[in-house]
């Protein structure tokens, strides 16, 4: 029988079939082309790219950005609209925008050092700007990405935080604890602009269902200990319903980027109708290891992103890690494994990580793991 | 006696309860009745706070109600400060904490203030993104018994190593003891780069700097 592509082998598993191999891919946002990115492709590493599936219009709120010379590095964005006006300041950083430490350009974002929402008043004009946004259909950056990668992996229709991550991550944040103290003090107001933002991204859960992508993949960063369970059940779990039902019916599998630690949530995850949790981390760097994450959520398939604090430890670390991760969840159905959701992986890393997974056939032994450890040495 | 009681009763449930109109009351009519201001935060205000850091250990409680019971012990705290006489923390409970440069995580940072607030620790907190020369100045400025650093970020958490040389090289290393935290720490990490104590879990740091004090206090 000829070997799956690196493309089936992802989609297989994503559909919890069993493949040839474990699949195992790089993103492409942190992947370093060259010789070693190349070589490792060869062997069986896939490619999987997040892309746009819509542009926004916003009508009647009239966007400035403005630097100050006394602020280095800073920009005031002014969000003007009838009601009143709000604004956000961004770090723009050295290294913001050009390759950055670890990270490449495509993944150093600014930072929000003043958040859109600080006082009581603020919801209301933001309310105004959520109902004033309007979502169109734009497929073009997935077919051209469907086209370039082709079989070497698959393409995701990426899709905005769900409504309530992005308060509590992006409009609000979550420093100095703000979002649990708005939340107790102006829970009315919170409460109507989350439905109001529920109600006007609506619309896109079709748009990202009815595009060319394989799979829809939406960016909410779950964090246990930043959504507490009670948060989560009322905020996050009726809308991963709403969502799933759009997707499903168009046969489209959800995946979520779930990078945290998930221990403390993890049987209300299991309710939930996600498809895939991705971006998965183990421990060191999660609080649930991989085999029990695999044991409770039965119905669902784990994207792992291989955890950056191993690479820091080494290349030694490295191989012991992944064959004690492979032994971990013998026969390896339901796991596909990214070389990193974070950062850069060195082309050392990389290949060594390319050496035990291209051998990783499926299903998993301990023998077969024991043969691959042999191999290495 | 009986009726001081009741307005320590008042501040221990609004606490409780997160309740801040509830706590800006109790604190008034507790000070206008003459409640001495020291017995209203350690007898009133800090076992509720401790109560409910209990509760957020053993996992009946999450973040929010820890970080929504201890904004509203602020408030209660804003209206009795101005009636307490000068007094200070425990003495040798000093820390000093900063996120690290470059990062701008402070949850895991915010859990331990609180936590060894409830402790009686005197918490120097320096914000995020907080360069190696400020927090050796802090070091040096307040004399803390511990120093916690906390980074989320593989990239960033590399920051502390940064911090642990200045030290060194202001002399100030062997004067405290260092206790990083975040998500990608490891004690391996802690090892390399000269760190006293690593941990990703905020119980289990505020154990170590309290068997840290206990062990001075005890000599």
């Amino acid at each position: 029988m000829a070997a799956m592509t690196r493309r089936e082998r992802i989609l297989a598993t994503s559909q919890k079939k069993r493949g040839d191999r474990l699949p195992f891919f790089h993103w492409w946002r942190h992947l370093q082309i060259g010789g070693a990115e190349r070589e490792c492709r060869n062997r069986g590493m896939g490619l999987a790219w997040d892309r746009p599936c819509y542009v926004t219009k916003i009508h009647n709120v009239v966007i400035t950005e403005e630097k100050n010379p006394s602020r280095p590095g800073v920009v005031r964005i002014t969000y003007s609209t009838p009601q009143g006006s709000v604004y956000m300041d961004e770090k723009r950083a050295p290294g913001t925008g050009q390759w950055h430490e670890q990270r490449s350009w495509k993944d150093v974002s600014p930072w929000a050092i003043k958040r859109l929402i600080r006082e009581p008043e603020d919801y209301e004009i933001v309310k105004y700007i959520v109902e004033n946004t309007e979502y169109l259909p734009d497929y073009f950056p997935i077919e051209q990405a469907k086209e370039w990668v082709g079989d070497e992996g698959v393409v995701l229709a990426s899709l905005h935080k769900t409504p309530m991550a992005r308060l509590m991550i992006e409009w609000i944040g979550s420093e100095e604890g703000r979002f649990y103290i708005h939340h107790k003090k102006y829970h009315d107001p919170l409460e109507d602009l989350y439905a109001a933002m529920c109600k006007s991204m609506e619309p896109l859960y079709e748009i990202a269902a009815k595009s060319p992508a394989d799979l829809v993949w939406m960016g909410e960063n779950t964090e246990g200990l930043l959504v507490s369970p009670p948060l989560f059940e009322k905020y996050f779990m009726p809308v991963y319903e709403k969502c799933a039902r759009v997707f499903h019916e168009h046969g489209k599998m959800m995946a979520v980027h779930m990078d945290g630690r998930l221990n403390v949530l993890k049987n209300l995850i299991a309710r939930t109708p996600i498809d895939i949790i991705e971006a998965f981390h183990p421990p060191p760097m999660g609080d649930l290891p991989l085999n029990e994450a695999l044991a409770v959520w039965k119905e669902k398939v784990i994207w792992i992103g291989f955890p950056a604090a191993i690479y820091s430890l080494g290349s030694a670390a490295v191989k012991d890690y992944t064959l004690e991760l492979l032994s971990s969840v013998v026969p390896g159905d339901r796991l596909t494994i990214a070389m990193s959701t974070e950062n850069l992986v060195t082309d050392e890393h990389l290949r060594l990580l390319t050496s035990i997974l291209e051998n990783a056939e499926l299903p998993l032994t301990e023998e077969k793991v024991e043969r691959i450890k042999s191999s290495l040495s | 006696m009986k009726e001081e009681t009741k307005y320590l009763a008042a501040l221990k449930e609004a606490i409780l309860q997160m309740d801040y109109p509830l706590v800006v009351k109790a604190a008034k009519e507790a000070m206008e009745a003459k409640v001495d201001p020291l017995r209203a935060i350690t007898e009133g205000m800090s076992p509720a706070m401790a109560l409910i850091g209990e509760k957020f250990q053993t996992g009946e409680y999450f973040l929010p109600e820890l970080i929504v019971a201890a904004d509203v012990m602020k408030e209660g705290l804003k209206i009795i400060h101005p009636y307490l006489p000068k007094t200070g923390s425990r003495v040798g409970r000093k820390l000093v904490i900063a996120t690290v440069e470059g990062d701008n995580h402070d949850i895991g940072k915010n859990i331990v203030t609180t936590l060894l607030t409830v402790h009686g620790f005197e918490v120097i907190d320096l914000g995020i993104d907080v360069p190696a020369k400020k927090i050796v100045e802090a070091v040096k400025e307040h004399q803390p018994a511990i120093l916690g650093l906390s980074a989320l970020l593989t990239l960033t958490m590399l920051k502390m190593k940064e911090v642990i040389t200045a030290l060194k090289e202001a002399g100030l290393r062997e004067k405290v003891k260092v206790i990083i935290g975040g998500a990608s720490v490891t004690p391996q990490f802690a090892r390399s780069i000269g760190a006293d104590y690593s941990t990703t879990n905020a119980a289990e740091g505020i154990e170590k700097c309290l068997e840290w004090v206990k062990s001075q206090e005890g000599r």
